[in-house]
């Protein structure tokens, strides 16, 4: 805190004159309360169990998007670099940031009524911490030990899967967060088509009892399962309030005057070589993959610039540090490297082939793309269609493949924990000495660097998450972690609120009677 | 990792050192330098144009030619850490150097000075949330001001002197409510006393007093526009902001009072973020509202005054 009056005597602007033809006549506008947000969404299930979550899946991101409707964690991060109490109040760390101790925040309930124990802080982080870190209670909150030093350990709880939830003894899970899980419908059969699957659909309404206070909005119904056209339709028609939109439909909805908002990088597409396949392993021919890849055009034509070129596992706004690797397209290295293979590798009897692991038109593109250039480099590649279950429940067997194209969901805040977790994903080894615990970018760089070297991972594309937002919604904020702050979220309806009285609804208000 | 930096520059320099030492690295360098868009309008060129000069305090030229040695340089933001990182090759081998600091570290540069027609001057900024703030000088400079806060979902008045530092601490004990989104509050001063208005409660304090404040059962309305009269137009100017969004910058709208000119024309003003009050009731000239700044994240008192002339 500190007086800036002599800081600055900004004189400011002011000199435009405008004509106002309807003011709101009140000092300052305040957020109503009320209203059911509408959420629809392309995924076609969710698990808002976090034990369940495959690090590093989309799905996994999708999940916890929800998931922290209705439960909290015990940090955030806001959007200045600031850790901000949630239902830890205070945090300690010993010198070596071996042992850490949290305050736990008194007087929080679950959705049942029931009060938030430590006990129930330990058992929802066991099963979830990395090895090496073990949780205990004490006598006002918990105590996490490692046996390395975590430095980043509020940077991991402030994202991925560390909520904190109960187990009921039906199996449900029970939260404190600022909403709880109204209904729950699977999807079902259409009535005038029975092989139509109708969307499932999840309703959330206020937790009365939040202790941040109550959200907002009373209620958020989330559709699941449409297809994104359809989506923004229902965007544009008013009978949606958010969606999320493909990457290859966003220059749509942007013609479209539909208002899109677009995170950092989240989603880092990539080429895993897999040794199921013999002629993958040989370093030379990753090697010529890598230079024939052009990812400045699958960048810029294929995803019509809502992708970025990926020159490095992590991306810039995680490391800071990603321009220093650069992409390394060079075509006439990667024909000279691949004319030292013998003819039979990648040739034509024998082609390389691409499993497409995600479903949908933009990565079976982006795997005829990848094909494209590394035939330009005399490198045969064949695409795997996506493996489905036939009717009879039988998985079809597959042929080996040697390349998949993946996505992978940066989850993390710490960059050293999602190297980490890339470096696990590809069954690498990473000493303990070679991922330094002090956090020291050079350190991580180095390892980057490293990982990019073996080539086992091929960096592609960099994809943002794309929203489509309707105009009355207000407060539409994202945590850094890429978490939709929804409780903050209200609805302008255009009417004025009333200044001189209180619009917080009731505890228990009457069904269908709002503000 | 560079703990407790306050200033940019001082990081740079410290930067530029670990640079220059890298072995065998010689002038003229040819720089590239690349900077998250969220610095594009702060920071800008200033620590481009700082790490260009410090460069050459170490005796390495710095050129356009592109023949010459690449250094390239980028400063980033990540969740946590500004990020200053440098690569280079020198004798066939890459070098990288890196320097971090807590973004909390990080000073904001001030915002930018435009022509005079409303006069807006940054006088307190807390991390606090901060409802309302009202001055103490009931006209005359040097009285300081009050603010009234709201953390843990508890309420304070906070009396502070001229300098900024709190000489009294008013906490609203009796007004302990449930947690709210939205926390909303006035805050009146009079000579010796105050009023706080809630949503549900009104609270009376006094400054020379020790009792705790007094609260009870809300009584009167809220605050309406606030409007100043400058000593050239004795017509009055109404102060209004845009809306409620507090994702959005909002915009100080100044029109003139009064049914013959409403809706005519206005002066408006940037602000950093969502302006949460507009309190004129202490001096006809002069308001002093309350936003939150985006960028950093602090709560930001301005007092606004209208200036005769332009």
């Amino acid at each position: 805190m500190r007086f800036t009056k002599s800081l600055l005597l900004a004189a400011i602007s002011a000199s435009v004159f405008a004509l106002l033809a309807s003011l709101p006549m009140l000092a300052t506008k305040h957020p109503k309360y009320g209203g059911t947000l509408r959420l629809e969404l392309q995924i076609a299930k969710v698990s808002l169990d976090p034990r369940e979550w495959k690090t590093g899946s989309v799905a996994a991101a999708e999940n916890a998007r929800l998931a922290a409707l209705i439960y909290d964690r015990l940090v955030t991060l806001d959007d200045y670099g600031r850790f901000q109490p949630a239902l830890a109040t205070e945090w300690f760390h010993d010198a070596s940031s071996k042992n850490w101790q949290f305050k736990l925040r008194p007087n929080v309930k679950f959705s049942d009524g029931s009060a938030l124990t430590a006990k129930d802080i330990v058992t929802a982080l066991q099963p979830v911490l990395p090895p090496g870190l073990q949780i205990s209670t004490t006598e006002n909150g918990i105590t996490i030990r490692g046996t390395h030093p975590v430095p980043d350990l509020l940077e991991q709880l402030a994202s991925g899967r560390y909520f904190i939830f109960r187990v009921q003894s039906d199996g449900n899970l029970l939260g404190t967060g600022p909403f709880l899980l109204a209904e729950s419908s699977p999807p079902t059969p259409a009535e005038a088509n029975p092989s139509v699957l109708k969307p499932a659909h999840i309703k959330f309404r206020a937790n009365e009892e939040a202790w941040a206070g109550r959200p907002f909005l009373d209620s958020i119904e989330v559709t699941l399962g449409d297809p994104a056209l359809r989506q923004i339709l229902n965007l544009q028609v008013g009978r949606a309030d958010i969606i999320d939109i493909p990457p290859d439909l966003v220059r749509k909805a942007r013609q479209d005057n539909l208002r899109v908002w677009s995170s950092p990088p989240a989603t880092l597409l990539a080429l895993r070589f897999d040794d199921a396949q013999s002629g993958a392993s040989d370093p030379r021919l990753r090697e010529a993959l890598d230079l024939a890849l052009d990812r400045d055009t699958m960048a810029n034509v294929l995803l019509q610039r809502q992708a970025l070129p990926a020159p490095a596992l992590l991306p810039h706004w995680l490391s800071g540090y990603a321009f220093l690797f650069g992409t390394p397209m060079n075509l006439d290295r990667a024909k000279q490297i691949r004319a030292t293979l013998p003819a039979n590798v990648a040739a034509g009897s024998d082609p390389l082939r691409l499993r497409v692991d995600a479903v949908g038109d933009l990565m079976k593109l982006l795997g005829e793309r990848v094909a494209v250039n590394a035939r330009q480099a005399n490198i045969a590649i064949q695409l795997v269609g996506h493996t489905v279950p036939s009717s009879m429940g039988a998985v079809p067997p597959s042929p080996s493949t040697g390349l998949h194209l993946i996505a992978w969901h940066y989850d993390s805040l710490s960059p050293r924990t999602e190297l980490l977790n890339l470096a696990h994903y590809l069954h690498s080894e990473v000493s303990a000495d070679a991922l330094p615990d002090t956090g020291d970018p050079e350190k991580l760089y180095s390892e980057e660097r490293r990982l990019l070297g073996e080539r086992q991972l091929l960096p592609l594309l960099l994809l943002p998450d794309y929203v489509g937002i309707a105009p009355s919604v207000r407060n539409w904020t994202v945590s850094p972690s890429g978490e939709w702050r929804l409780a903050d979220v209200w609805l302008d309806s255009g009417e004025p609120a009333a200044s001189n009285t209180e619009t917080i609804p009731s505890r228990n208000p009457a069904p269908g009677v709002h503000p | 990792m560079l703990a407790d930096t306050t200033s940019l520059d001082e990081a740079i320099s410290q930067f530029v050192e670990r640079v220059a030492a890298i072995p065998n690295l010689r002038g003229p360098l040819r720089l590239q330098f690349f900077q998250d868009a969220s610095f594009a309008t702060e920071t800008g060129k200033d620590w481009q144009e700082t790490f260009r000069k410090e460069i050459e305090k170490h005796h390495l030229a710095v050129t356009d030619d592109p023949a010459a040695t690449p250094l390239r340089v980028g400063l980033a933001e990540t969740p946590t850490q500004l990020v200053f990182s440098a690569g280079t090759r020198v004798s066939e081998k890459d070098e990288v150097r890196f320097l971090t600091l807590p973004r909390t570290a990080f000073r904001a540069a001030s915002l930018p000075v435009a022509p005079i027609r409303i006069e807006r001057q940054l006088v307190y900024q807390s991390q606090d949330r901060i409802l309302d703030a009202s001055s103490l000088w009931n006209g005359t400079e040097g009285g300081g001001m009050a603010v009234l806060t709201y953390h843990n979902a508890a309420f304070s008045v906070l009396r502070l002197d001229s300098s900024g530092q709190s000489t009294q601490t008013i906490p609203l004990a009796a007004a302990v409510a449930q947690a709210s989104r939205d926390p909303r509050g006035e805050l009146t001063i009079r000579a010796s006393d105050g009023v706080v208005l809630l949503p549900t409660k009104s609270c009376e304090f006094t400054w020379t007093a020790s009792t705790e404040a007094k609260c009870h059962a809300p009584k009167s309305v809220w605050r309406t526009a606030t409007v100043l009269t400058p000593s050239c137009d004795a017509g009055g100017w109404k102060l209004l902001s845009d809306g409620a969004d507090w994702a959005m910058p909002d915009v100080l709208q100044v029109v003139p009072d009064g049914s013959l000119r409403q809706g005519s024309a206005a002066l408006l003003t940037d602000f950093p973020g969502p302006i949460l009050s507009i309190n004129g009731e202490q001096d006809p000239a002069s308001a002093l509202v309350v936003t939150k700044n985006l960028r950093t994240g602090n709560y930001e008192v301005y007092k606004i005054t209208l200036a005769c002339g332009n």
